[in-house]
C-alpha cells in the first residue's frame, strides 16, 4: 500500500502531505510512559488571582498540550512564588469570604481574604483558588499535588530547572488596572 | 397437589440475566430480581452512551485542536482556526486535525498557516 495522503479540497490547490504513516482509526490516548511533566515557575506578584488560577488549573490538567487525555495525570508541575503579592480586583481583598463548617450546630466559620493574606499562610489564597478551579475528584486531587505555592521569591525546586512562565504579558487583564 | 419444580426455560432465562449482570455490585449480580432490573438499566445506558460517545470524542478532539492552535499562536483560538479552515475550504475533519496535531505537527502547522492566511 502506498502512503495514504491527506487531500485538502477546495478552489486552491494545496500541497499534499505524504508523511502520514497509517490510516487513523483510533483516537490517541497517552500512555503513562510517554507522559512528560515539565516544571513551570510563575511569579505571582501583581497578578490577578482568578486569572492566574484558571491558567494554572489548565497547566495542571494538561489542557495546553495537544496530547491532552482527560483521565490521565499528564499536566505540568507548577511552582508559584510571591503568592502573598497576589492582587484581588474591586473590593474583594476586604470582602471575599472563605467559609467552612465545623459540623457542630451553628458551626459556620469564616475568614476574609485580607486576614489570610496578612496571616501566617498567605499562599493558601492561591492554593484555594486553583483547587476550586479544578473539576474535583481523585484525579484532580492528584493533580493538585503537582502545584507548589510559596510566599516569598524562593522555592526549593531549583534542581528541577523550572521554566519561567510570563503570565503578565500574556494578556493585559492579567495585571490589576489602577 | 404435587409440587411444581422450576422448569428449564425459567432456569435458562435466569441464568442468562445473571450472566449479563456479572460485575454488578452486591445482590445486583447474584439475585435474579435485582439483576434483572440492573441489566435492564445497564442496557439502556449502553444504548444511550453509544450515541453520547460520538459527542464525547468530538469534544476531546476540539480540546486537543484548541491546545495545538494556542501553542502555535497564543492569540489564536479554536474558533478562529476553524473559521479559517472553513474559509480555506479545507475538508479535513476534527478527528484527523487532532491526530495530526499529535503525530504530524508539521502537517498541522501547514494547515494552520493556510487557515490563518484565509481567516482575515
Amino acid at each position: 500500500m502506498t502512503n495514504p495522503k491527506i487531500f485538502l479540497k477546495g478552489t486552491q490547490p494545496y500541497e499534499l502531505f505524504d508523511s502520514i504513516k497509517m490510516p487513523i482509526n483510533k483516537t490517541f490516548s497517552i500512555k503513562p510512559a510517554d507522559i512528560e511533566k515539565k516544571w513551570l515557575v510563575i511569579d505571582a506578584e501583581g497578578l490577578v488571582l482568578g486569572r492566574l488560577a484558571s491558567l494554572v488549573a489548565s497547566y495542571l490538567r494538561g489542557k495546553h498540550k495537544p496530547t491532552f487525555t482527560p483521565h490521565m495525570d499528564m499536566g505540568d508541575n507548577v511552582i508559584i512564588v510571591n503568592a502573598e503579592k497576589i492582587e484581588l480586583t474591586g473590593k474583594k481583598r476586604e470582602d471575599k469570604t472563605y467559609y467552612w463548617h465545623t459540623g457542630y450546630p451553628g458551626g459556620i466559620k469564616s475568614r476574609k481574604a485580607i486576614d489570610i493574606l496578612e496571616g501566617k499562610f498567605p499562599e493558601r489564597v492561591v492554593m484555594k483558588a486553583v483547587k476550586r478551579m479544578l473539576p474535583g475528584g481523585p484525579l484532580s486531587r492528584q493533580q493538585l499535588t503537582n502545584l507548589r505555592v510559596y510566599s516569598g521569591s524562593d522555592h526549593p525546586h531549583e534542581a528541577q530547572n523550572p521554566e519561567s512562565v510570563d503570565i503578565k504579558n500574556m494578556n493585559k487583564k492579567n495585571i490589576k488596572r489602577n | 397437589m404435587s409440587r411444581v419444580r422450576p422448569g428449564p426455560v425459567t432456569r435458562a432465562r435466569h441464568k442468562k440475566v445473571i450472566k449479563a449482570a456479572k460485575g454488578h455490585y452486591g445482590a445486583r449480580s447474584r439475585t435474579f430480581r435485582s439483576a434483572a432490573q440492573s441489566v435492564d438499566k445497564a442496557l439502556q445506558y449502553a444504548t444511550r452512551d453509544r450515541r453520547v460517545k460520538k459527542r464525547t470524542f468530538r469534544s476531546l478532539w476540539i480540546q486537543r485542536i484548541n491546545a495545538a492552535v494556542r501553542a502555535l499562536d497564543p492569540t489564536c483560538t479554536y474558533s478562529k482556526f476553524m473559521n479559517g479552515i472553513l474559509k480555506a475550504e479545507i475538508e479535513v475533519d476534527r478527528k484527523i486535525l487532532a491526530e495530526l496535531a499529535i503525530s504530524e505537527p508539521e502537517a498541522f502547522k501547514k494547515i494552520f498557516e493556510i487557515a490563518q492566511s484565509r481567516s482575515a
